[in-house]
């Protein structure tokens, strides 16, 4: 299916930004931190024991994982903010699904 | 092509209608509608495997949910030996290094450098399969170890956690009797689900990746004029990398 707009005229659907390359200074930046907390999250595995501390410097090192790979490799940091907004605002909502099932989790077992 | 409009509407107000807001195409818009959408389902799913795990928080040591370090401890070609976390981190490794060949495409699409474009898919595209293999090995293990959908035999008595604790990294391994016992049921369920639907992911990656390099070789988005569509398959492949990262910290590192 083509849409052709005529010539002046905006065309939402075959609209395409130019778009230029930030040269890959960035990108092996970004893959030598994600690589590094990887790493480091192996030596913490063996280094420290089981406990809630370890877990919690887990969960951190992944969302910081998670803050690199769709800030630089998906480009969010670049968008528009009204475009980062609209995609991350909405995933409070899974914050507030995981504080409730993993409290009602949590009551189970003590039930068990 | 695309671009001959662009100077026109871009003086028009933000949010007076007729232009997008977010400034991307229509189709990189939808991707991350997708991607979002898509980010739900792997929440439901992760935190369904969450209030399993806390529901087994407080239980005695033999239906407490199974210590990943005790299951997932196989590497290929080194039977016997205790070594976890290690294959999984090969893994992890071999996924970011096909997200950076991904994203290196982007960025020579940018330059319309086809060649370049070619190349990095290519390197994307073998990423992807050795990890998909890999997953299939992490499979098969598990399942010859008797990992099934209904039942869970990877229970850890107290004398089982105390030779486990015995064993250091690298050291020969096997399990004795009475070391292990029945656990909590959803747990090998909850792996294949999640990891089967990650690697669905992946999979289906890799085809729209196999796709987008068959027509950057025929010439398609050159004759377009610009390389968009790399960036869209790269949005759902770094996708797949971001859940990853949460599959391991959840499934093997917690």
């Amino acid at each position: 299916m083509e849409f052709h707009a005529k010539p002046g005229e905006y065309d939402p659907i075959n609209y395409v930004p130019r778009t230029e390359s930030h040269g890959t200074k960035e990108l092996w930046k970004t893959f030598w931190l994600l690589l590094g907390i990887t790493i480091l999250d192996f030596i913490i595995y063996f280094v420290m024991g089981p406990s809630g501390l370890r877990n919690v410097i887990f969960i951190l090192f992944g969302l910081v994982k998670a803050y690199y790979i769709v800030g630089a490799f998906m480009h969010l940091k670049h968008e528009k903010i009204n475009l980062a907004l609209a995609i991350l605002v909405p995933t409070i909502f899974i914050f507030g699904l995981i504080m409730g099932l993993l409290y009602e989790g949590h009551a189970l077992s003590m039930m068990k | 092509m695309a671009n001959h409009t662009e100077a026109t509407f871009e003086k028009q107000p933000m949010w007076a209608g007729g232009r997008s807001p977010f400034n991307v195409s229509y189709g990189k818009l939808m991707m991350w509608i997708f991607l979002l959408s898509d980010a739900f389902t792997f929440s439901s799913l992760l935190v369904q495997y969450g209030a399993q795990r806390f529901s087994n928080i407080q239980s005695p040591v033999t239906t407490k949910w199974p210590d990943p370090a005790s299951i997932f401890n196989h590497f290929p070609f080194m039977h016997g030996l205790h070594l976890p976390l290690l294959f999984v981190s090969v893994m992890t490794f071999i996924l970011i290094l096909s997200s950076v060949t991904m994203v290196l495409a982007v960025e020579a699409g940018h330059r319309n450098s086809k060649k370049e474009v070619q190349r990095y898919m290519l390197y994307t595209i073998v990423g992807g399969a050795a990890f998909l293999g890999c997953q299939a090995w992490e499979w098969s293990t598990f399942i010859h170890e008797g990992a099934r959908l209904y039942g869970n035999t990877f229970g850890i008595t107290e004398q089982g956690y105390k030779h486990l604790s015995s064993v250091g990294f690298g050291d020969h391994f096997e399990w004795a009797i009475g070391d292990r016992t029945n656990g909590p049921v959803p747990f090998a369920a909850l792996f294949f689900i999640v990891t089967g639907f990650h690697g669905f992911h992946v999979f289906s990656g890799v085809v729209i990746n196999v796709v987008v390099y068959i027509m950057t070789v025929r010439g398609v988005f050159e004759r377009r004029g610009h390389y968009e569509m790399i960036e869209k398959a790269g949005l759902y492949w770094h996708f797949v990398d971001l859940v990853w990262v949460f599959v391991f910290t959840f499934f093997y590192l917690i």
